[in-house]
Formats: structure tokens, sequence, C-alpha cells
């Protein structure tokens, strides 16, 4: 592993999360930009402190020290034992510097991913809840997700426990595919779920429209989270893949592409189905090809690639139509289609197209276990984690606080004053 | 009713790692974790129509 080019892919994590901010206030609306912007940065940094302080230790390292659980003869790692406070790096520095790196990738990865509930609670998500579900998400639930795929734990090591005679593999995921946006992304269901529509949004059985603000924020947040998907891939494959050069550069190329593939993919389904590209679902096309194609990362061949990234843009407008009308989910920026569906779908894909290191079947069978354990454990750790953490801090704010935005209610000022952008708030109903 | 719900997800996923432990043959091995997998999708299609009544229910 390159030790410049691993610091370099690091240090550009950050764009993809001021994309993803930028991406989530623009699809709200205008009275609560500003409580969404601080809510990005109160999530990311409670996310660095929490996770440095406590989540580093129970994600633990590859070969670290771990908590085993002996079940029918087998030794399952299922979560890590290194010290609490970061107390594991504070060695020498060469001693130190592996276990340094993935604790800071640790730390950006969790923000990133502790950002996207918000975009799914935009406009009535609490600030004071927001706080507390990422501190939730940077002790526990990140942290056990991370540990049994990249910390040695019990889904890395499917192979090893199960199938040593057919040559099972782990289970895979090269970019935070699972660990980092569906996991973010069953947050995200779980919290529209609790926090419910906004007030307006299903009125006598029918679904308004609620555009965005700004169309023009969420654009450039897709081309900034494009580069710290670079970064978030390539570091994620040199730390827990030890993927060579040339993989480094095909995960570089193949972001590039699945990008590409997954917003012209909703450029043209927007277009064939309403005869004009629809700007905001494009948006989600652009972000559902990075988050499919972050599954698989260097270890797809460009073409496989492009195609693993088209379906995932033409899933996700399809996706946000059918969450949207038929169940009643208001999610203002698509989070859950594209972090939720596009991942599921990367996941499946690496089981389809991956080189074939093992028989497909082998393959295929390992991947599946991975969604099974994301959807089937972590969804109702995540929700019911979330109804118990509703009861003590309320996730949504009051029907006043709905009606007169977010940054008037809880911030005091709004994002744009010198505007008057809609005139309908203070006056008497 | 959303208690049933998580709870049909969780025995989803305990159907896909018994699965693990019980077989040796990758055919039905895949056969047991689709089947957890439908589970799972049973128990979460629950939880989506309880949260989907709540919605329509006032109006």
């Amino acid at each position: 592993m390159s030790l410049s080019l691993c610091l370099m892919s690091l240090l550009l994590i950050p764009f993809a999360a001021a994309g993803l901010a930028l991406l989530q206030q623009g699809l709200g609306r205008s009275r609560s930009a500003a409580q969404t912007m601080l809510g990005s940065l109160c999530a990311l940094a409670t996310a660095a402190i929490v996770f440095v302080l406590v989540g580093s230790a129970w994600m633990g390292f590859a070969g670290g020290a771990a908590h085993v659980l002996h079940l029918g003869g087998r030794n399952l790692n299922w979560l890590g034992a290194e010290p609490l406070f970061a107390a594991s790096i504070r060695g020498s520095l060469t001693a130190g510097l592996g276990r340094a790196l993935v604790l800071a990738f640790g730390m950006f990865a969790v923000g990133l991913c502790s950002l996207i509930p918000i975009n799914a609670g935009s406009d009535r998500w609490r600030l004071a809840a927001v706080g507390a579900a990422t501190a939730l998400l940077a002790a526990i639930l990140f942290p056990l997700m991370a540990h049994w795929v990249w910390g040695g734990g019990w889904l890395a090591q499917l192979g090893p426990l199960f199938g040593p005679l057919s040559g099972l593999p782990g289970f895979t995921d090269m970019g935070g595919a699972g660990v980092i946006q569906v996991t973010g992304g069953l947050c995200a269901l779980s919290v529209a779920w609790i926090v419910g529509p906004r007030q307006g949004k299903y009125t006598e059985g029918s679904a308004a429209a609620i555009p965005g603000h700004n169309i023009v924020q969420v654009l450039f947040g897709c081309m900034l989270a494009l580069i710290g998907w670079i970064g978030l891939e390539a570091a994620a494959a040199m730390l827990f893949y030890s993927a060579s050069l040339g993989q480094i550069a095909l995960t570089v190329i193949n972001a590039v592409l699945a990008s590409s593939a997954g917003c012209l993919a909703a450029v043209l389904t927007t277009r064939l189905r309403y005869r004009k590209p629809d700007a905001s679902l494009s948006a989600n096309g652009w972000i559902a090809g990075l988050v499919a194609g972050s599954a698989g990362g260097g270890r797809l061949t460009p073409v496989e690639g492009i195609l693993i990234a088209l379906v995932a843009g033409m899933l996700v407008t399809f996706l946000v139509e059918l969450l949207e009308l038929r169940l009643l989910i208001d999610d203002p920026g698509g989070a859950i289609s594209v972090h939720l569906g596009a991942g599921l779908w990367g996941l499946l894909a690496y089981g389809l197209f991956a080189p074939a290191t093992a028989p497909r079947a082998e393959l295929l069978l390992s991947q599946l276990i991975g969604i099974a354990t994301l959807v089937g454990l972590m969804f109702p750790v995540i929700h019911i984690s979330h109804r118990l953490l509703n009861r003590v801090i309320p996730f949504r704010v009051d029907a006043d606080g709905d009606w007169q935005g977010m940054d008037i209610r809880e911030l005091g000022a709004g994002a744009y004053p010198e505007f008057v952008l809609h005139a309908d708030e203070f006056t008497p109903r | 009713m959303s208690w049933f719900g998580y709870l049909l997800m969780l025995s989803g996923w305990l159907l896909a790692a018994a699965a693990l432990f019980l077989l040796d043959s990758v055919g039905e091995r895949l056969l047991f974790v689709a089947a957890g997998l439908m589970v799972e999708a049973l128990g979460l299609g629950l939880i989506t129509y309880r949260y989907r009544s709540l919605q329509r229910g006032p109006q």
C-alpha cells in the first residue's frame, strides 16, 4: 500500500460529505436550508468525536482484538475489542500507522453515513434528535457493520468459517456500498417513518410535489461528491482489500463511469417518462451510480461498472415514485431510493459480475448473506433503537415549526433573510 | 403489527444464517438464504403496511 496515495485518498473523502450536504439542502425547502446545513455539520462533528472515542473500539481492525462467539463449533468474530478513546494508536508511528489510517477512514465514513438520514428527515427532523441519532450511529450501529465487513468480522470470514472445502468467499464491499450507503439508507427509512411526511405533502389522498429550492447547488453537490467518492473507494480498497495500483486506477475510472452512466440513465428515463429530463432525479441517478458502483470498485471491468450504474440510475427514478406515491414515504432528497435501493443492487450485482475467484453461486451466496444481514438484522436494530430514542428526544418538530420552517423555529433566522421567498408563514391560520 | 414485522425480519436473517451452519451444498444454502430473504421482505412489508395505514388513517 502506498502511504502517500492512501493519505491523499483519505483527504478527498470530505468532498463527498460536502457534496451530499449541498445536495440535501438544495432538495429541501428554502425555509429549512440553514437548519439542514447546520444539521449536516453537527452530524459530521458528532460522528467524528463519538466514533473516535467509542465506535472505533467496536469497529476494531482486521487481526486486532475482538469478542468471539463460540457457536456450532465455530468461532464467530462479532465485535471489536480495542481500547476505548482510540488508545491503541498511541504507540510508535510505524506500529500505529495502519491503525491510524483505518481510524481516519472510519471517522470520515461514519460522517458520510450520518448525512444520509438527514436527507430523508429534511424540513422536520429536529437538530437535537439529529445529534442523538448520529451519536447512536457512530457509537454502535456503524461500528457493528464495519467490524463484520472490514474489521475481520464474521461476514469477512465466511470462507474460513463455513466453506473451507468449497471456497466460499467473504462478503465483499470494496467501497462502502453496504457498510456506509445501505446502513445510512436504512437509517433514512427509519427516520422517514418516525418523523412522517411534511405538512401539506399528502392531502385528499394525493401527493403534492414539493420541489427542491436550489437545483444548482444540488448539481454542484453531485460534482463534489464524485471527487469524494473517488477518495472513499480508493482508500477503502487500499486499507481493507490490499488493492494494487492498477486496481486503484481502475477504481477511479469506474467511479467516473458509474456516476456518468447513472446520471445519463436517469436523464433518459425521465425524458422518456415525463417528456423532459428531471434535474433532481438525474442528480439522484448520478449518486445512485456512485453508490452501486462502490460495491465492486476496481474489481469490475469498466463495461460491468457502466451496466451496473445504468440499472441503478433507472431503478432510482422508479423507486422514488414508488416510495412517494404508493408507500406514502416523504423522502425529500430521495435518500432511501439512492442509498438503500442502489446500494443493495450494487452488492447483489457484485455477486453477479465480479471476477470468478470462486464458483459464481458461492460469490452470489456470500453477497446474499451480507444483504440478508443488513436488511434482516441491522434494520430492526436501527428502527427499534430510533423508536426508543424518539421517546426520549422527539424526532419531529411541532406543527407550528413545520409550518414556519426549521430555520426560524430552531435557529431564529432564515437562510436567505434578504429575500421574501414565501409570504404565507406568519399569516394567521 | 410492526413488532411482528421485526420478528419476521429477524427470523428471515436467522434462516439465512442457519443455512451456513446446517447445510453443506451451495444449492441448498442458496435456497435457504433466498427463503430467508423472502421472510425478511414479508416482515418489511408488514412494517410498511402499518406505517402506510397510519398515514392514511386521519384522512
